[in-house]
């Protein structure tokens, strides 16, 4: 009964709508708004508990949740104002309050640049460093320097070191970087704007920024005051921690590589230029990046004026000129890097002695520790605690020593360092030959003596604004130690960076853009991350830098830190906890974070902390990340009826946990995923068998499962290059496919075989010996290949020659092999092992309808009444079928009987559970007919059918208590099932598993058929049959005519038209090679000499060496090692399903079109592999692309020509292949068939939508 | 011939009346007299067990705070020589002590309580027991009976006030092969126990208002769903179902009639959500107690999918009566809304607690200082609390506020199951709020997220505030946060859930502001705000108070002024309650 519409208004729109549908639903389906919702999945039931998709609706005081509110008639909905806003911030909000979790790496977050070390530590990880170093070129255009300088807050923040000691992120980075020394590497350049840009100062911020200009395409030319570009780099840093070389590369490297950036050295601002003279000169903007370079004052008497007092910076500086000499004793004031970088150089200048004299302990020094370490190892005295008060000279104002007191340190407030307080009476005299100044540096600002309207802060540093650095004049913008004061390298190249982009939005649109900060969520926000949590990571001690040996390196500027090895590089990223989430990307807590500008501050407090499960081999179970929206709960339960996942405790302390608290791995988990696909945070992903690369995007490449014969959609997510992982079609494309996004552990986790390392990549030949197999080129394998073969086609005849393919190749593989057989090889040796071990039945409904395959869809599971299955343990062989007949119980209270004679996960739910005896099942369904007849339920249209007569006579003693005897079932039972199959009216969807060895026995999918037949179900649309098979393409393989029974199309030896149309397209007489073959019993007699197996592993069981006894050469292609293999004469590598183009077509007939993943590993398709190969024997196998074999099966096979129409549609999506066969003309003679011997001579159309 | 009744509810049983009731029966033996004790439930005064009733030749005599040791004076003087102990006697024909508290009562449901013998279905047939469903089922149709249900005005007791003959009549609307009655007798409030008592008391009466329903909607099961921490209840009500299928009163034809009826009891594990109907309903069949979105409502789609009648315990029991008297009778006593009586469970700061069913329409003054015999000790009305976690508070000021339900949720309370907690001087509503939200904070399912997270942290905000941590955009952040909770949460635990809060925010915000700018506690409730001192004028030098510090924050020398070091004070207070010179001071 067709049910009125209803009308509701939404945002002041009249909509009309169906009863029923929820105000989510309404307002999505007319794409009125985009109502945010985390925990709300339309496959499965309403439920309302994170409360993102509340609106307003008139007349009702609350918001309302619209993913659980109906729609009813005149109901008027605003979905968008202030309040709803508001609420679903607040929602966000007081999730994310509870959400102790890190959405990147604190290495990242903590790094100024925000380099992505776990993304790289991950790629090296995989051995992908020239990934590893794109990735950090990103965001830091200057690795080989900062890998040997940085100051490493990644390091700092690491979580490593809560077990033992912070990854090596730093080497790691200079490793990477030391691949790439020759600079080979070249990043993508946009095409040139004709926008200049100034930058003065040519440090690492001012590098940084013409760096990402001119990759933007603009224009930069830097103005440097010094000879020399490097800023502190190249005048701070001495030699033996960044050779100059590397430096000045690395340098020249940015200056080239975009559209090329000018360089002005010795000219300095305030003297040569100013901002006016840049602008006038056509500059469109300026990026002042002029460093701190004056050294701070001691406050000692007599400091500027005293012969042997350096400044640290400026003795420095002198380096990349030349050595300065020094002699005695040399002491140096002040804890930082600068002091401990003079005094290391003044040892090496030829001090005799150096002292560093600092006024806090070594734990306030803020130089970095292992300087420290480097330079007390190198003999360097540091005096702690100690303070200079006065300068001794002699009467020529030469410097003969200074004045030191003790000092103590008296506690200061947290956060702060704490007070040195000299001890009064402790003065001590040190002697010495020249004393560095090197407490400090400070912002020169002689070059701002002619700007007045640059605004400077009371230090003399530059001020500027913080999102995008644009100073008090607006398109000048500053950055670096210049804004900064003196800081660290990485925080000048984040600057660099940051104006960069404001800049280039500013010369895009005029206006400097503001960004706000994304929200990222980390674990230390809320609270120390204790050892305890990371109790389950095992310690493994950090790689140690290999160094040059003290004594070898005092005398010299060689650099000190050799730069790890190859092994160290592989060893350190083991140590990596992955900290970011996986989600990062996918994470719809945090990207709806984003879209309201959250702020968890004022809802800071207590928060769930649980150690993460990682016991499950497939599934990480992270229940800190939980937002308890019970999307796993429900498809566990509702969709899957598995249960693994449940609710425990109440209110602030719910979460989701494995039933009864057990590990996942314990409970009913089938490792489905399929709760991993609908969390909408990271609370439960993917294991995966690499590291997790949390920032990288992952791009979604869609694709048709492989493993069985149901050709699920599924959605392969490429990490990089041949990283992936697997899960459901992306939001949107879910009811696109039968599937709706659901997977099996198979298509969900299986395909990650595909990422081993075993794959054979090369062809191998057998040279003769007993040397087994070596490596030979792809010519010598196939020449190898076609001599061999053409050899006993010449000594015994084509007919000693035979070609087997497997279920698993797609058509257009298929298609080329047989044709390869019998136009290239002149022989109807064709076929496939899994049909000769597997194949009974294979042919069974040939005689009813001229071919035995599906004529019900898979989509028709979802109308029927009854489902019958025989042989199958869906749970364990089709879930996503059985997936399929549980939401039509639910939705329409389907009834399913399972047809098994042992128990399957799959009995319990069943309504009905015929245990019938094994090889019982043709009499049980004759026993049907028997009644069926009896009782004049037979389909009306079919009684007239010729054979009915010998049907009911040969049924007629199938009488129920001799069935019930038979099939040793329940009497019950039996009539329960006679009952439900005799209902009038009704849709049944009978599954019938062909591939089940053990259940099966011959005759039972004929008596199937006829008991379709018989009661009309083979005829009536949404009903009938669906067979399933255990490859992604068994029903291609046939229809493809992989078998001598079969040429393209299902055309037998009889249709002689066929035959001739098909030889005629091929160029070839099929009517004498195309003729019934036993394939099995050639092989068995040793009949077959040159054995070609694409794709196949017979092998595996040993038995089956007796199909090769005849076998003189034997060609295998594979894409791995396998035991048939290992014997093999000529090895070919195969390309994965996942790196060719190709069609196959699924249990129901559906031909699905699928485009590769990735290139192919072995260097070659797998249709150009038996092409190439084909092409040595018969020229006409020339095609130049895959489409134009597509085209050609279009062409030669009846069935995808589709009387012109083809297997897909216009917009490429797959259509059923309809099937029509004309039966009138089929052969009499066929073999019989049990009851229906004369079936074929009806009509039958069967045909699939 | 004499009866001896022991007021034997929980409430008695928790005064000693087991022990009461044994000694009864042994003196009784020992002294070879024929004389019954039976047990009777609540009679409402709480304050006052154990309550003995003693019927004699002549009258009903009710004796209060009896123990064991009274118990040999009762038998020797009243029983044997007939001469009343009237020095514990609060009520007979010529004493009645507790006029107050029994004067402005009116009792529908209660009027069998303390009365009968809870575990005799006869003394509940003497007392027209039963009549009323025989009534209904020969004389009424279905129809007939909603009719007099929604004439009679009855309200949904449970707290949602809704009208309970239309909620009948929706759920007998449906066409449906099976339809289910509950009675939700979880009561879950913190300091309610109207149904317990109910139930205790009196358990046939719920039991024939069920049938009524029943027979109302046309269906012909029902549940009990029944706090397993009512374990009396429970035993009375088994034993209850038990008698009346013995009877054949329920089963199959009851009364000779088409009437097919069976009531199940099921025990609820002390979710406080399970009061909820939908999460009781997932409860009773086995799933996870957590409520559902509405619609479908139970009385479309409830109980296993079908039309479902939820009503709680008090409304049950008031149906029997409606039925006998009438439905003018019940409509006769009131407002103009709220029809009948509401039974309350006083509690708090009051002189007299315990168990008072009242007029609609009487006011919370009336309430507070007649019935309960205002404040005890002698301190200031200062509040009441009603409804529970749900509800909210009423100030002092509007003590003239009728009962009623819509009156009563004007002010931002509720009239909810009938909890009603006062509040003297020394309560602090901050620390009152914050216990009602640590309540439902607890007992929310967890399923919404505000209600699961925001309650947390509004609890969170309450907790810095009694700590003397509170700051500046507290009390506008629980505003907030409260009226968010309220807008966005599915079901009635989590829409009310702010309301100790928000009305303690509407009625004492300067309380709130002493806790967050002077870090005071004006009611000297809050631990950490107070600090104690001792008044060196008033100081004696005793020694007491530095004798009872348990830190040894307090020294001085015998009559001399002591002192109290601050950093040591724990704030227990032992020197406040010691000082006999008051001259320790508390701020």
């Amino acid at each position: 009964m067709e049910q009125e519409q209803i009308k509701v208004t939404i945002n002041g729109n009249e909509v009309v709508t169906a009863p029923g549908k929820t105000i989510l639903e309404v307002v999505h389906e007319n794409k009125i708004d985009k109502i945010p919702t985390l925990c709300h999945d339309d496959r499965i039931e309403p439920y309302g508990s994170c409360f993102l998709c509340v609106v307003e609706v008139e007349g009702m005081n609350r918001l309302v949740a619209s993913c659980c509110t109906p729609a009813a008639a005149g109901m008027k909905i605003n979905t968008d104002n202030e309040r709803i806003r508001s609420s679903r911030k607040t929602a966000l909000e007081l999730l994310l309050s509870n959400h102790y979790a890190d959405c990147i790496g604190p290495c990242i977050n903590n790094c100024p640049a925000n380099v992505d070390a776990q993304g790289y530590i991950a790629l090296i990880s995989m051995g992908k460093h020239e990934e590893a170093l794109k990735l950090i070129k990103q965001q830091n255009p200057l690795p080989l320097s900062i890998g040997r300088v940085c100051v490493r807050d990644c390091e700092v923040a690491c979580r490593r070191q809560i077990i033992d000691e912070p990854i090596d992120i730093n080497y790691l980075k200079r490793y990477v970087a030391d691949m790439d020394a020759p600079h080979k590497w070249r990043p993508e350049v946009k095409p040139g704007t004709g926008k200049k840009v100034a930058v003065v100062g040519g440090g690492p911020s001012g590098l940084t920024c013409a760096y990402y200009l001119t990759l933007e395409g603009h224009k930069v030319t830097i103005f440097e005051k010094l000879s020399r570009l490097g800023g502190m780099l190249m005048y701070g840093i001495p030699e033996y921690r960044l050779p100059k070389k590397v430096l000045q590369d690395e340098i020249d490297w940015i200056l080239g590589v975009g559209h090329g950036v000018d360089v002005k050295t010795n000219v300095a601002m305030g003297k040569d230029f100013n901002i006016d003279s840049l602008l006038k000169d056509g500059f469109d903007t300026v990026y002042l990046a002029v460093g701190a370079h004056k050294a701070s004052t001691m406050r000692l008497e007599h400091e500027d004026d005293t012969e042997g007092i350096l400044w640290g910076i400026d003795f420095l500086r002198q380096l990349p000129d030349g050595i300065p000499e020094l002699h005695g004793t040399v002491c140096i004031v002040g804890g930082g890097n600068t002091a401990i970088d003079a005094a290391r150089t003044a040892l090496r200048c030829g001090a005799d002695q150096v002292k560093i004299v600092y006024r806090r302990s070594i734990k306030e020094m803020p130089a970095h520790h292992e300087e420290i370490h480097a330079a007390r190892e190198e003999g360097i005295d540091i005096q702690i605690l100690t303070l200079p008060t006065s300068i001794i000279r002699d009467e020529n104002k030469r410097l003969k020593g200074l004045v030191c007191i003790k000092m103590r340190l008296e506690e200061a407030a947290p956060g702060e360092r704490p007070r040195p307080v000299p001890i009064e009476g402790s003065e001590y005299e040190i002697i010495c030959d020249y004393l560095i100044g090197a407490i400090g540096q400070a912002v020169d600002n002689d070059f701002s003596k002619d700007e007045k309207d640059l605004k400077l802060e009371r230090w003399g540093n530059i001020l500027a604004d913080g999102k995008t650095l644009e100073t008090s004049i607006k398109g000048v913008f500053a950055g670096g130690d210049a804004v900064l004061g003196p800081f660290t390298a990485i925080a000048s190249i984040a600057h660099g960076k940051q104006a960069a982009r404001a800049i280039d939005e500013y010369l895009r649109t005029g206006e400097a853009g503001k960004r706000n900060k994304p929200f990222l969520s980390f674990k230390h926000k809320f609270a120390e991350v204790s050892e305890h949590e990371l109790s389950h990571f095992e310690k493994i001690p950090r790689t140690r830098m290999p160094e040059l040996p003290v004594k070898q390196r005092i005398d010299c500027f060689d650099e000190v830190e050799l730069g790890l090895t190859p092994e160290q590089s592989a060893y350190e990223p083991k140590r990596c906890i992955e900290c970011g989430c996986s989600e990062y990307y996918d994470c719809q807590l945090r990207l709806r974070a984003d879209d309201f500008n959250v702020d968890i501050s004022d809802y800071l407090g207590e928060t769930r902390k649980y150690t993460v499960d990682t016991r499950h081999p497939f599934i990480v179970m992270d229940p800190n990340k939980c937002i308890n929206c019970g999307r796993c709960v429900r498809t566990c339960n509702e969709i899957l009826d598995v249960s693994a996942l449940g609710f425990v405790s109440r209110g602030f302390r719910a979460v989701v946990k494995p039933a009864m608290e057990k590990p996942l791995l314990e409970t009913n988990c089938i490792a489905c995923g399929n709760c991993v696909d609908t969390c909408p945070t990271g609370a439960l992903t993917e294991k995966f068998p690499f590291k997790v690369l949390g920032t990288l995007p992952k791009e979604n490449r869609e694709a048709v499962c492989n493993f069985c014969s149901i050709g699920c959609k599924i959605n392969f997510k490429v990490l990089h290059d041949d990283i992936f992982f697997v899960s459901n079609a992306e939001e949107g494309g879910l009811n696109d496919t039968h599937n709706r996004g659901y997977l099996c552990v198979k298509g969900r986790f299986g395909h990650r075989y595909l990422m081993g390392k075993d794959r054979l990549l090369t062809p191998l030949v057998k040279s003769g010996g007993d040397n087994g197999l070596e490596k030979a080129g792809w010519e010598k394998a196939l020449d190898l290949t076609a001599r061999k073969v053409k050899e006993i086609v010449d000594k015994y005849g084509p007919e000693a020659v035979a070609v087997l393919g497997s279920p698993k190749m797609s058509n257009e593989e298929l298609y080329l092999l047989q044709k390869f057989a019998r136009a290239g090889l002149k022989t109807n040796n064709i076929g496939s092992f899994s049909d000769i071990l597997y194949g009974l039945d294979r042919d069974a409904l040939d005689g009813i309808m001229g071919c035995t395959r599906s004529t019900a869809s898979m989509d028709d599971i979802r109308d029927a009444d009854l489902v019958i299955v025989m042989n199958g343990n869906l749970s364990e062989e089709n879930l996503v079928m059985e997936m399929k007949i549980k939401a039509a119980r639910k939705a329409r209270g389907t009834k399913l009987v399972l047809i098994n004679s042992s128990e399957a996960k799959l009995t319990k739910f069943a309504d009905l559970w015929i245990d019938s005896r094994k090889g019982t099942n043709t009499i049980l369904l004759n026993g049907i007919m028997r009644e069926l007849i009896e009782k004049g339920l037979v389909d009306k249209t079919n009684m007239g059918l010729e054979g009915y007569n010998e049907l009911k006579e040969k049924t007629a003693p199938f009488a129920p208590w001799k069935v019930v005897e038979d099939a040793g079932i329940t009497a019950e039972k039996y009539d329960q099932l006679l009952e439900w199959v005799e209902t009038p009216d009704q849709k049944i969807v009978f599954v019938y598993n062909i591939d089940s060895p053990r259940e099966k026995s011959k005759n039972d999918l004929k008596a199937a058929g006829n008991l379709l037949l018989l009661t009309g179900q083979l005829n009536r649309e949404g009903s009938g049959l669906i067979i399933t098979r255990e490859y992604a393409n068994s029903a291609g393989i046939l229809e493809m005519g992989v078998t001598p029974g079969y040429l393209p199309g299902f055309v037998k030896p009889f249709e002689s038209g066929e035959i001739k149309r098909i030889g005629k397209a091929w160029n070839t007489g099929l009517e004498k090679i195309f003729k019934p073959v036993d394939l099995e019993e050639k092989l068995l007699q040793g009949e077959i000499k040159a054995l070609l197996v694409f794709g196949e592993d017979p092998l595996v069981v040993s038995d089956n060496y007796k199909y090769l006894k005849g076998v003189e050469f034997l060609l295998v292609s594979d894409m791995f090692r396998t035991d048939t293999a290992a014997e093999a004469h000529v090895v070919l590598p195969a390309a994965s399903y996942i790196e060719q183009d190709g069609s196959y077509t699924a249990c129901d007939g559906r031909v699905q079109k699928v485009n590769r993943i990735m290139k192919p590993k072995n260097g070659m398709e797998n249709w150009k592999i038996i092409q190439t190969l084909a092409g040595k024997f018969d020229k006409s196998f020339d095609y130049d692309s895959l489409e134009a074999v597509s085209g050609e099966i279009e062409n030669v096979n009846r069935f995808h020509g589709g009387n012109g129409k083809g297997c897909f549609n216009k917009e490429g999506k797959p259509r059923f292949v309809t099937y029509e066969i004309d039966t009138a003309t089929l052969n009499p003679e066929l073999p019989t068939l049990l009851y229906s011997e004369n079936y074929y001579k009806t009509k039958i159309k069967s045909q699939l939508r | 011939m004499k009866e001896i009744k022991v007021g034997l509810a929980t409430c008695g049983i928790a005064a000693g009346g087991e022990t009461v009731y044994e000694e009864f029966k042994k003196e009784i033996k020992e002294n070879n007299l024929d004389i019954p004790v039976n047990e009777t439930g609540c009679m409402g005064m709480c304050y006052a067990e154990v309550l003995v009733e003693l019927v004699d030749e002549n009258e009903s005599h009710l004796y209060s705070k009896i123990t064991p040791d009274k118990v040999k004076r009762i038998i020797t003087e009243h029983v044997m020589e007939n001469n009343p102990v009237e020095d514990w006697i609060i009520r007979n024909n010529t004493i009645d002590k507790e006029q107050d508290f029994s004067r402005k009562q009116k009792q529908i449901v209660l009027r069998n309580c303390g009365v009968i013998d809870p575990g005799s279905i006869d003394d509940y047939i003497a007392r027209d027991g039963y009549k009323a469903v025989q009534k209904c089922l020969k004389e009424y149709s279905p129809d007939q009976v909603i009719d007099i249900v929604k004439k009679s005005g009855l309200r949904g007791r449970g707290g949602g006030g809704f009208s309970t003959g239309l909620k009948w009549q929706f759920a007998q609307r449906p066409v449906s092969d099976k339809k289910y009655i509950i009675c939700n007798a979880d009561e879950g409030d913190p300091g309610a126990f109207m149904d317990r008592s109910a139930l205790e008391g009196d358990p046939h009466s719920v039991l024939e208002g069920m049938m009524i329903a029943a027979y109302a909607i046309g269906a012909d099961e029902a549940y009990i769903y029944v706090r397993a921490e009512y374990p009396l209840a429970v035993e009375r009500l088994l034993n209850a179902i038990e008698q009346c299928e013995q009877r054949g009163f329920l089963g199959k034809k009851v009364f000779g009639t088409d009437f097919n009826f069976k009531i199940k009891l099921k025990e609820g594990a002390g979710a406080f959500v399970c009061g909820e109907e939908t999460a009781l309903i997932a409860s009773i069949e086995g799933k996870r107690g957590v409520p559902r979105v509405r619609p479908p409502f139970p009385a479309v789609k409830g109980l296993w999918g079908k039309p479902t009648n939820i009503n709680n315990v008090e409304t049950y029991a008031n149906v029997p009566w409606i039925i006998l008297n009438g439905a003018d009778a019940f409509a006769s006593m009131g407002t103009e809304k709220s029809k009948g009586t509401k039974v309350f469970a006083l509690a708090g700061k009051i002189a007299k607690s315990g168990l008072a069913e009242v007029p609609m329409g009487i006011t919370i003054n009336e309430i507070v200082n007649e019935i309960g015999g205002g404040i005890a000790g002698g301190k200031k009305f200062k509040a009441v609390q009603m409804g529970g976690p749900s509800g909210g508070c009423i100030p002092a000021s509007q003590g003239d506020l009728k009962i009623d339900y819509d009156e009563i949720t004007k002010t931002g309370a509720i009239m909810g199951s009938g909890g009603l907690i006062v509040l003297d001087e020394t309560s602090c509503m901050v620390d009152l709020a914050k216990f009602f939200l640590n309540f439902t904070q607890n007992e929310s399912c967890g399923k919404c997220t505000f209600c699961r997270i925001g309650t947390k942290r509004m609890l969170e905000i309450l907790d810095r505030l009694t700590m003397g941590e509170g700051k500046e955009g507290d009390i506008e952040l629980l505003l907030e946060l409260g009226e968010k909770i309220k807008n966005s949460s599915l079901c009635g635990l989590g829409q009310t859930a702010p309301n100790p809060v928000l009305t303690t925010i509407k009625y004492f915000r300067e309380e709130y502001e002493a806790h967050i700018n002077d870090k005071k506690c004006p009611a000297h409730s809050c631990v950490a705000l107070l600090t104690y001192s001792i008044l060196p004028d008033k100081c004696t030098g005793c020694t007491l108070c530095a004798r009872k510090c348990p830190v040894e924050a307090i020294t001085g020398k015998v009559k001399e002024v002591h002192l109290l070091d601050q950093s040591k004070c724990i704030r227990c207070g032992l020197c406040y309650d010691a000082c006999k010179f008051d001259a320790v001071e508390k701020i």
